[in-house]
């Protein structure tokens, strides 16, 4: 049985008339197990693979390829279903008319493989399409608890308009997950990087077509040492409060605020999906009515909670002090995520002015970038930041942008701009 | 606790704790009157008018509903409504055995435990007898909270147990009241002791203030920094006892008291209740009541903001005039001064409008 922790980091002391409590609260998961075989409902796993014209024979063959390697990993035991996307979305495997899966074992596994074999380049590309399709199929089987995809595409949704790949993500969020993978430098990040963030996924970049097969597997691999299905981050803030934010901040950003559903009038529900045996940190904003010195009062009860078991709850506290060597420090770990999520919007805004000609702007927000990465010793982002601008000074942010920049260099800026460095102890 | 108090009254003096047998009517070493005194006036204590919280080890950890909105208080010691954290019992308390005696024990502001403690008891009829008992449990030391309350609890049982009525001579009456006051603090120790871990690295202790009045006389003693005062109405305001503390050895040296009680060491005692302690054989004061007055007894969280007799006598004077003269609303509004002072320490104060 999967062990959850949670631990707070916080400075609970507040000022004089002071209202807003920071926190960082990090999830710890041990002994989450398998996926699938934690008792509690079967895992499910959809492989879509983008075939359309513009990945080009050697393209389909490489993803082919790749999901073979996928498919090796696979558990037995796991019910899958394999699809296949261009301009509309069609099941690979099993060989069916009708939406449907199988469990995985060697004859299913090699049936598969073979189905896969045979994908050929053509049409266009719709991804709307396919993650309805992959929505039904996962349908079908009524004891799946955990749904997991990865969708690989190599090209623009150009053959459904912006509104219909919109409602479609948001017809099937909350249906299953979803990892998301781009190939080549043709598709866009923007697009791509919607769908993961909806279905709880990742998005990355995959340069040339031969590191295909070694991203599936890790992949795969990842969702299949997932062994708690769903699990949710429920936060209670006090009659009169405000709850400013909800925001995963490791391992990468995501805001969380907008996706609350109401448990009860002060408590909403965030979903997290699944769990392997991983540490998350989220940073948890509450607004109070400020009380007297000396009073305390909880700011947050910040739980995990799988099904309607609470497995882990950290409290976030407020504690009035006229003490100001108590009241003026900030919480390292609040601090550093806090540039952290600057960061990753700093580098995102960079980027669309860069690609919209606005120079200017693109030198700030860049600076900027390079600036916090910095301050917050995430070299990981300094090093793609380095492969974009030439930095004349990192202290004050001073960058120039580079005359030529590979594309997939900045598109891996991009993509990656949402991962965090954890606070050095 | 009656049968706590015949197999004591049977074996040992309650006022001196000295053997006795049986047929003896009055200690052979302090003089205290024996067998019939002890279970009419703890009956005539158990009679009193307002009932007191009950504070017992086992209610210390309890919570009622929230005090700030009246919801459900979780498991977590916060509101569920309003998020508020809860007040343990241990972190307030009050008490009124008579209308004219009462005290009330707080946290303070700056501490997050209360390990301030203190048992009163008290006669119906005003100015009859009181029992007032104070101790403050050192916060370096471990469960301090819980050996504080202990003892003073058990001192005050002792204290209860052994009235010494219709003897003859005040002078005797005087040392039987001081013998009952050693036993108490023997008692207070033990308590202190029972509260202790043995493998502690960091036992607990507490200091010890108590003050008896009985019948016109008062007696006070100490171990520590607690401390009792006497401030009648019509005289000169009185310290009762005299601290154990770095301060007070200074201050004896001819070191102002403003100085001595504002450097480094302010706040270190020489003697204490515990099981590293020296000694915990309480110096008492004896003093006969003639008029009307105020008795106070108080943990540093209350003198610390006033230490001198002269004006802390003004202030409770003033305080008292404010609240009808009424013990308990007395005792609160110190409290509530002592906190607006910054609330440093734990506060308690017990008072005897005599």
């Amino acid at each position: 049985m999967a062990d959850f922790t949670a631990s707070v980091y916080q400075n609970e002391f507040l000022p004089d008339g002071g209202t807003d409590v920071h926190a960082i609260v990090t999830v710890n998961c041990t002994g989450a197990g398998a996926a699938g075989q934690s008792g509690s409902g079967d895992a499910g796993e959809i492989i879509i693979v983008d075939t359309s014209g513009s990945m080009g024979r050697d393209g389909v063959q490489a993803a082919a390829y790749a999901a073979q390697t996928a498919l090796d990993q696979i558990l037995d035991g796991v019910w899958f279903a394999v699809i296949s996307g261009n301009d509309r979305a069609q099941l690979a495997f099993p060989p069916s008319s009708e939406p449907v899966m199988v469990k995985m074992d060697p004859y299913t596994r090699q049936a598969a493989k073979d189905a896969v074999s045979r994908f050929y380049a053509d049409g266009g590309t719709a991804m709307g399409t396919w993650l309805r399709l992959a929505s039904r199929v996962f349908a079908t089987v009524p004891s799946l608890s955990q749904k997991h995809a990865i969708l690989l595409t190599d090209g623009e949704n150009q053959h459904e308009t912006p509104e219909a790949l919109t409602q479609a993500i948001e017809s099937v969020t909350g249906q299953f997950q979803c990892d998301t993978r781009g190939v080549g430098v043709a598709w866009q990040v923007d697009e791509v990087r919607r769908i993961a963030q909806a279905l709880l996924g990742t998005v990355d970049i995959i340069p040339a077509p031969d590191q295909l097969a070694a991203e599936f597997s890790k992949l795969i691999q990842n969702a299949m040492s997932r062994g708690v299905a769903q699990a949710d981050l429920r936060v209670w803030a006090p009659q009169g409060a405000e709850v400013l934010f909800v925001r995963q901040v490791a391992p990468t950003v995501e805001d969380l605020t907008s996706r609350r559903t109401a448990i009860n009038p002060l408590t909403g529900s965030y979903p997290t999906g699944s769990w392997g045996d991983e540490s998350r940190d989220y940073h948890v904003a509450i607004r109070l009515a400020a009380r007297a010195i000396g009073q305390e009062q909880l700011a947050a009860r910040v739980q995990l909670v799988i099904g309607d078991q609470t497995v882990a709850q950290g409290l976030v506290k407020a504690l009035w002090s006229a003490d100001e060597a108590l009241t003026t420090r900030i919480s390292p770990e609040v601090a550093h995520y806090t540039g952290q999520t600057e960061l990753a919007q700093a580098i995102q805004d960079g980027l669309a002015a860069k690609a919209a000609g606005d120079t200017a702007t693109a030198t700030t927000k860049l600076g900027r970038a390079v600036q916090l990465a910095a301050a917050t010793g995430n070299e990981e982002a300094t090093t793609r930041l380095r492969k974009v601008v030439d930095i004349d000074d990192q202290e004050t942010g001073t960058v120039r942008l580079k005359r030529t920049v590979e594309k997939a260099d900045e598109m891996a800026l991009d993509t990656a701009s949402t991962k965090t460095t954890r606070v050095k102890k | 606790m009656d049968v706590a108090m015949t197999s004591t009254t049977e074996t040992v003096c309650p006022s001196c704790g000295g053997p006795v047998s049986e047929t003896d009517r009055f200690c052979e070493a302090c003089g205290a009157e024996l067998t019939p005194a002890t279970t009419p006036s703890s009956t005539a204590l158990d009679t009193d008018t307002e009932p007191t919280i009950e504070i017992t080890a086992a209610t210390v950890e309890e919570v009622g509903p929230c005090k700030s909105c009246g919801g459900v208080v979780g498991a977590d010691g916060y509101c569920e409504t309003c998020g508020v954290k809860a007040a343990k019992l241990r972190d307030h308390f009050e008490e009124q055995p008579a209308p004219w005696v009462a005290g009330v024990c707080d946290r303070g502001i700056r501490h997050s435990r209360n390990e301030d403690a203190m048992a009163i008891a008290a006669d119906a009829e005003p100015g009859s007898r009181a029992l007032l008992v104070v101790c403050d449990g050192v916060s370096s030391s471990l469960d301090s909270d819980v050996a504080s309350l202990a003892a003073a609890r058990a001192a005050c049982e002792v204290l209860q147990a052994g009235h010494a009525q219709g003897l003859g001579t005040e002078s005797s009456r005087g040392s039987a009241i001081a013998a009952r006051l050693k036993a108490a603090a023997d008692a207070a120790s033990d308590a202190v002791l029972d509260n202790t871990s043995p493998d502690s690295p960091n036992p607990a202790s507490c200091t010890f203030v108590a003050a008896v009045l009985e019948d016109g006389l008062l007696v006070a003693g100490n171990v520590g920094d607690s401390r009792a005062y006497w401030f009648p109405d019509e005289a000169e305001p009185v310290a009762l006892t005299v601290d154990d503390s770095w301060a007070a050895e200074l201050i004896a040296t001819g070191v102002s008291r403003e100085e001595a009680e504002s450097g480094p060491h302010a706040h270190a005692i020489t003697r204490w209740l515990g099981k590293d302690a020296p000694d915990h054989t309480p110096r008492t004061t004896t003093l006969h009541v003639t008029g009307p007055g105020w008795l106070v007894v108080c943990s540093d969280g209350l003198w610390n903001y006033c230490s001198e007799a002269a004006p802390l006598a003004d202030l409770v004077r003033q305080t008292a005039a404010g609240c009808d003269g009424e013990p308990k609303a007395t005792a609160s509004a110190l409290v509530d001064w002592a906190n607006a002072q910054g609330g440093q320490d734990n506060i308690t104060v017990a008072l005897a409008r005599i």
